[in-house]
């Protein structure tokens, strides 16, 4: 079962990371790393509402034990409010797979998911809020940002974000990360630092 | 009689469409680059499409098409909605 999980999570984490729900037909691949956790998982949007892939999540309490998880995955996209100089979206995630557990107790089982977002953005300013539940712990974001001018659409776009996440039944602390988002074209990066000195490398590509 | 003729078939092909056509389409929601690539992908995939410009700051897409093609209204809708955007206007020049 572990070399499932493994190849599952070797597939995926050559890829990266990307929105929820695209565009109808697109692929949309990430990879969001800290300390505590990574996420690595590629979607294929069947519509602009319902995208379905493979998912992969490892979680460390960082004295050499992880969680890890396989999972095929759905996102769906409940609502979407496109104003004239805005646009806001309620997400829904749900997934199966397994776990292969190595902090408090060795065990692999089957596991599930859901989770739900939302977010609102325009083209200076963004916010968003995730939650995301597992079997054993549980997955709190939420994120704030700027950017300082209104990017024309075939430039380089930056942004200045902080997160503000906690794992719940993990490490159970709020962790601060300040972050630099650039995005140009279909391939967007993040670098952050939390206040505690971990860093974050998050990449995604939409195709 | 067969000049009239010769000019009146020019004509007919001018009012219905033999030339390239710019269509110029507002849409709403459209405030992230990375997201509207969809939109301009979408559009490229049609072959009557000769080009696409995405404009964030007007909210604007113009399609170019080629000469004698067009883009029926149905169809941009079609593209914009499954990018996941609205339709607000569209005008035709």
């Amino acid at each position: 079962m572990k070399t499932l999980i493994t190849l599952l999570s070797l597939i995926i984490t050559t890829s990266t990371f990307a929105h929820p729900v695209i565009y109808k037909g697109g692929w949309a691949v990430s990879s969001a790393n800290m300390a505590d956790y990574s996420n690595n998982y590629v979607m294929y949007s069947l519509s602009h509402r319902f995208a379905i892939g493979a998912d992969h999540w490892r979680f460390s309490d960082r004295t050499g034990n992880d969680n890890e998880m396989g999972l095929a995955k759905f996102n769906y996209l409940l609502w979407r409010a496109n104003g004239e100089n805005s646009q806001a979206n309620i997400y829904l995630h749900g997934g199966v797979g397994v776990e292969d557990q190595n902090i408090e107790k060795k065990q692999t089982r089957g596991t599930f998911m859901g989770g739900a977002e939302i977010d609102w953005e325009t083209r200076t300013l963004f916010t968003a809020l995730k939650h995301y539940q597992f079997q054993n712990l549980s997955v709190s974001q939420a994120r704030v940002g700027f950017s300082p001018k209104e990017t024309p659409f075939d430039e380089l776009q930056t942004w200045f974000m902080v997160q503000a996440m906690t794992i719940n039944n993990l490490n159970d602390q709020v962790m601060i990360t300040p972050m630099l988002r650039f995005f140009y074209h279909n391939v967007l990066w993040e670098m952050g630092s939390s206040t505690k000195g971990d860093w974050m490398l998050n990449l995604m590509v939409h195709y | 009689m067969k000049k009239n003729l010769l000019l009146g078939a020019a004509l007919l092909m001018m009012t219905t469409g033999a030339f390239a056509k710019e269509i110029n389409v507002k849409v709403s929601g459209m405030v992230c680059s990375m997201c509207a690539q969809g939109i301009e992908k979408k559009f490229k995939t049609d072959p009557s499409v000769k080009s696409v410009d995405v404009n964030l700051d007007n909210k604007l897409v113009k399609i170019s098409t080629h000469e004698g093609k067009d883009v029926e209204d149905t169809l941009i809708k079609k593209y914009i909605t499954e990018a996941g955007y609205n339709v607000a206007e569209i005008t035709r020049q």
